[in-house]
């Protein structure tokens, strides 16, 4: 009896939002879920474009989709090399923290009507402001690593950060603004009948461009710039901590890509009650479908693009989208003005 | 540019990259499972023919890579050909100038050895014939075909 | 003065670059975009004030190999300096022996070595805009570029038996004909190719990042490309209608119309165009020579008759040339002969010393990439770091030809 009741117990204790949502979805099951899928999917496209077959022969009956946890397996036993001029506690603290800290606003980000692990009423400020710390994260790792190639590329990571973040947190506003809220969920809800996209394009536009450069996606990857400074930041790590930063990008792509869904389309909407009646976070998987088409959207465009330069990403960051992002509170408040409701 | 040419031209080349992500065109040809015919006139494994061989040394005399030695065994007179792998890059030139037509190309390449000295041949094995391992673990023939659509196309034979 | 201005400039920032403020990056020789050679790049902020090649990784003596081995197997030897040029390079050593030894060759075989050329030359530029692709991340132009490559190197693999190291060209003539089925293939291919040039352009020509990466970058000027001593596209590029095709009478190229393709601007998005500009006249060039050639023997008469007639039998039925027993020690008289070709990447040279013996007294090559890399020192000063890439990838240098 006791035995049943302890099992009983733990399922409940998984099931009830505050350990489902960070534990398994939207949170870690799901995100090691889309870090094997996701890099499979861009390789996949890539191959595609490039009219080669990419990952094959690990599991070739299901076309290499097996082959991220065949690298997964090789980074964890690879050898971890610690070179002797590096700060060694930074430099081994890293890249846990550049992985962590993406993942951190997955609490705040609700997956379904009132499905969420922490319910605030300013998740939307919350989720970008932690996101926008991984940065920092980054440039202690090019620093600590103490080589020249990434000391360049923590710097870069400094002028991206000022390129894209105003424009980030501005057009994100410029949504705030008109629904007259700040909590996602509130947001999300008022999309039910119209997408933001469409009310806000503007918005919409800047807050993507600026989520690619913010996630260091082709053709803004000048962070990693191989054919200058060999990995950037991450040159000197080996094995599993490599593994670590690499995917840490792709943690902030999907986060980012979730926050863009709700703000401009539509989010859970529309939502699946028959699904829902099941599990109340099934009935809002239209949102985790639409966050993943656009995360293969995005990772797409590295086969269609080269990079940026360094002055050049500035120059679109300030020159660009800044007053694009302006542009779109302008637009908030005039469709206010204009009395246009939800 | 101005940003109506440059948003077509963003547009140009995504769309270009979707057309190719869901058009059925790749170049691969996956070896170990296919194998390319190769043409008669291919230059790959050589072949001598020892009953041919005049012992005239003329492919030695001409190997740029010194991969043909001329052999003479114990009591014989004549001297005849053998050749290290190790060294030769198939040039063809040898084969070019034996005056006897004894040595030839044979349309197979794809030969490994497990150690160097397995990959030289004395007169006696080196006129011995050549099988694509490939083809004798199974794989498909495909040949090289030119398409004006999708340029050049392996298929099965 | 305008000739000076690059000089200047780099004498200004030399004096500039001693101090502590300079960045000394090493990119190469264990760099994801180096190539086989090292690059010292000096950097005050972004901007580069100083770089300086170091070459000399892939030296392989070939000048000293080619005075210890008998003439044609010195054609071998030079074409691994440029595996992806051979006919081109090699063609030059092989026009220059001819000097030396007096043949002529019969015009089928100068338009077969004209149609490898061809072949050559879009192959080699289709590697190199490749790698200018990969030069700036963009996976999709590098690998399209190698990929197309393939359809050339199917091409002349069809007519010489061999991907890469064709050996074809030899003193007298080619060493095998046409193939039956040759002309309906590379229509084929060239139909395909100026099929995908178009999405060439969308997808990376036209591509407004590509542009904004290679326009106006490294301009080199009419008055510098010249004093520097420039050759190929590059030079072409800045405005100067030089080409060996043009200066030489070699190959078929007197009887063939075509035109050099010129590009003024003189940035790297101009070397890149001028690139496919010349693939175009290239697949032209070669629709021209399966137009026009000529029948006949693909040898020299001279050494034709010293091949027995039984051979000569075979020769036609094969189509595949039998070597005179007379090349395996080919002495040409005592005397000097020089020779250019176009190649790929620019003009080759050669200067060949016979003592009369059977090897040479002493074999000069000057090669394209050699000229080329002094734009490596020259180009990216003044530059930010990242476009130090971006002018390496436009200006196609071919290390291993450089070191020879």
């Amino acid at each position: 009896m006791m035995v049943l009741e302890i099992i009983e117990y733990i399922i409940r204790l998984i099931l009830s939002p505050p350990i489902f949502a960070p534990i398994i979805y939207p949170g870690l099951v799901t995100v090691l879920v889309i870090l094997l899928s996701i890099i499979w999917v861009e390789r996949k496209i890539a191959a595609k474009v490039q009219l080669r077959y990419g990952p094959l022969y690990v599991s070739k009956p299901i076309g290499g989709a097996l082959q991220m946890l065949a690298d997964a397996t090789r980074f964890f036993f690879q050898e971890i090399i610690v070179p002797r001029d590096a700060d060694s506690i930074a430099f081994l603290i890293a890249p846990a923290a550049s992985l962590v800290l993406p993942l951190l606003p997955i609490v705040f980000v609700p997956a379904a009507p009132s499905f969420v692990a922490i319910s605030v009423e300013y998740s939307l400020p919350l989720v970008l402001a932690i996101s926008a710390l991984t940065p920092i994260v980054i440039i202690v790792m090019a620093w600590a690593a103490n080589n020249k190639f990434t000391i360049i590329g923590g710097i870069r990571e400094a002028f991206m950060v000022i390129a894209y973040e105003l424009s980030l947190f501005i057009s994100a506003l410029a949504m705030a603004i008109f629904y007259g809220t700040l909590n996602l969920e509130d947001i999300v809800s008022m999309q039910k009948s119209l997408p933001g996209v469409i009310l806000n394009p503007l918005a919409a536009i800047t807050f993507f461009v600026a989520m690619v450069m913010a996630t260091s996606r082709l053709p803004f990857d000048i962070v990693e710039g191989e054919q200058e400074i060999v990995a950037g930041p991450f040159t000197e790590y080996t094995g599993i901590l490599y593994g670590l930063v690499m995917g840490a990008g792709y943690v902030q792509l999907y986060i980012l890509c979730l926050v863009f869904v709700e703000l401009f389309l539509s989010g859970w909407y529309p939502y699946i009650g028959l699904l829902g009646e099941i599990y109340p976070a099934l009935g809002g998987v239209s949102l985790f479908i639409k966050a993943y088409l656009l995360m293969v959207f995005i990772v797409f465009l590295r086969s269609v693009y080269g990079r940026y330069r360094l002055d050049q990403a500035i120059s679109i960051g300030w020159k660009s989208l800044l007053p694009l992002s302006l542009a779109s509170v302008f637009l908030s408040l005039g469709l206010l003005a204009a009395g246009v409701v939800i | 540019m101005s940003i109506l040419s440059s948003v077509k031209r963003h547009i140009d080349a995504i769309s270009t990259g979707l057309k190719y992500l869901f058009a059925s065109s790749r170049m691969t040809v996956r070896y170990p499972e296919y194998s390319i015919t190769l043409r008669d006139n291919y230059r790959g494994m050589i072949r001598y023919y020892k009953d041919k061989c005049i012992s005239c040394s003329l492919c030695a005399r001409i190997c740029p890579a010194d991969a043909i030695k001329m052999y003479r065994k114990a009591g014989e007179k004549k001297m005849y050909p053998g050749i290290n792998y190790q060294r030769c890059i198939f040039c063809g030139f040898c084969v070019s100038i034996c005056p006897a037509d004894a040595l030839e190309h044979t349309p197979v390449h794809d030969i490994a050895w497990e150690s160097l000295e397995e990959m030289i041949f004395p007169p006696e094995e080196f006129g011995r014939e050549w099988v694509s391992p490939a083809l004798e673990e199974g794989a498909r023939r495909v040949k090289a075909v030119f398409d004006e659509k999708r340029g050049l196309t392996h298929v099965p034979e | 003065m305008e000739q000076s201005s690059l000089t200047f400039r780099y004498k200004e920032l030399e004096r500039a670059w001693d101090g502590e403020k300079v960045y000394e990056v090493f990119i190469g020789p264990q760099h994801p975009a180096s190539g086989h050679m090292r690059f010292i790049v000096r950097l005050d902020g972004d901007i580069i004030v100083n770089v300086e090649p170091d070459i000399g990784y892939v030296h392989r003596t070939m000048e000293k190999l080619a005075e210890t081995k008998e003439y044609i197997k010195s054609i071998p030897l030079f074409e691994r300096a440029t595996i992806i040029d051979s006919n081109n390079i090699t063609l030059g050593y092989v026009r220059a022996l001819e000097k030396l030894l007096g043949i002529e060759v019969p015009p089928r075989a100068r338009y077969l070595r004209t149609l490898l050329s061809e072949i050559n030359r879009i192959a080699s530029h289709l590697y190199g805009l490749g790698l200018a692709g990969i030069f700036i991340n963009h996976s999709t132009m590098f690998m399209w570029g190698f990929g197309d490559r393939e359809i050339w190197l199917q091409l002349a693999e069809e007519l010489t038996g061999a991907r890469l190291t064709h050996t074809y060209s030899i003193p007298g003539g080619v060493r095998s004909d046409l193939p039956q089925d040759f002309k309906d293939r590379a229509l084929k291919a060239i139909r395909y190719m100026e099929r995908r040039l178009k999405d060439y352009m969308k997808i990376f020509f036209n591509n407004p990042v590509t542009v904004a990466r290679y326009k106006d970058i490294g301009i080199l000027k009419k008055e510098d490309a010249k004093r520097l001593g420039i050759v190929g596209p590059n030079l072409r590029a800045s405005g100067v209608r030089y080409d060996a095709r043009l200066v030489e009478d070699y190959g078929a190229y007197r009887e063939i119309d075509f035109e050099v393709p010129v590009r003024e601007e003189g940035d790297a998005l101009s070397r890149l165009l001028l690139r496919i500009d010349e693939i175009k006249i290239s697949m032209d060039i070669i629709r021209q020579v399966l137009e026009k050639i000529p029948d006949g023997p693909i040898l020299a008469e001279k050494y034709l008759r010293l091949i027995p007639p039984k051979l000569r039998k075979t020769m036609e039925e094969t189509g595949r040339v039998k070597f005179p027993g007379l090349f395996a020690s080919l002495r040409p008289p005592p005397g000097e002969a020089t020779a250019r070709v176009e190649m790929g990447h620019g003009e080759v040279f050669y200067h060949i010393i016979s003592d009369g013996s059977p090897k040479p007294y002493r074999v000069r090559i000057v090669t394209p990439s050699f000229r080329n890399l002094l734009l490596l020192r020259y180009l990216p000063v003044g530059h930010r770091f990242m476009d130090f890439p971006a002018i390496y990838g436009s200006v196609d240098y071919f290390p291993p030809e450089a070191d020879r």
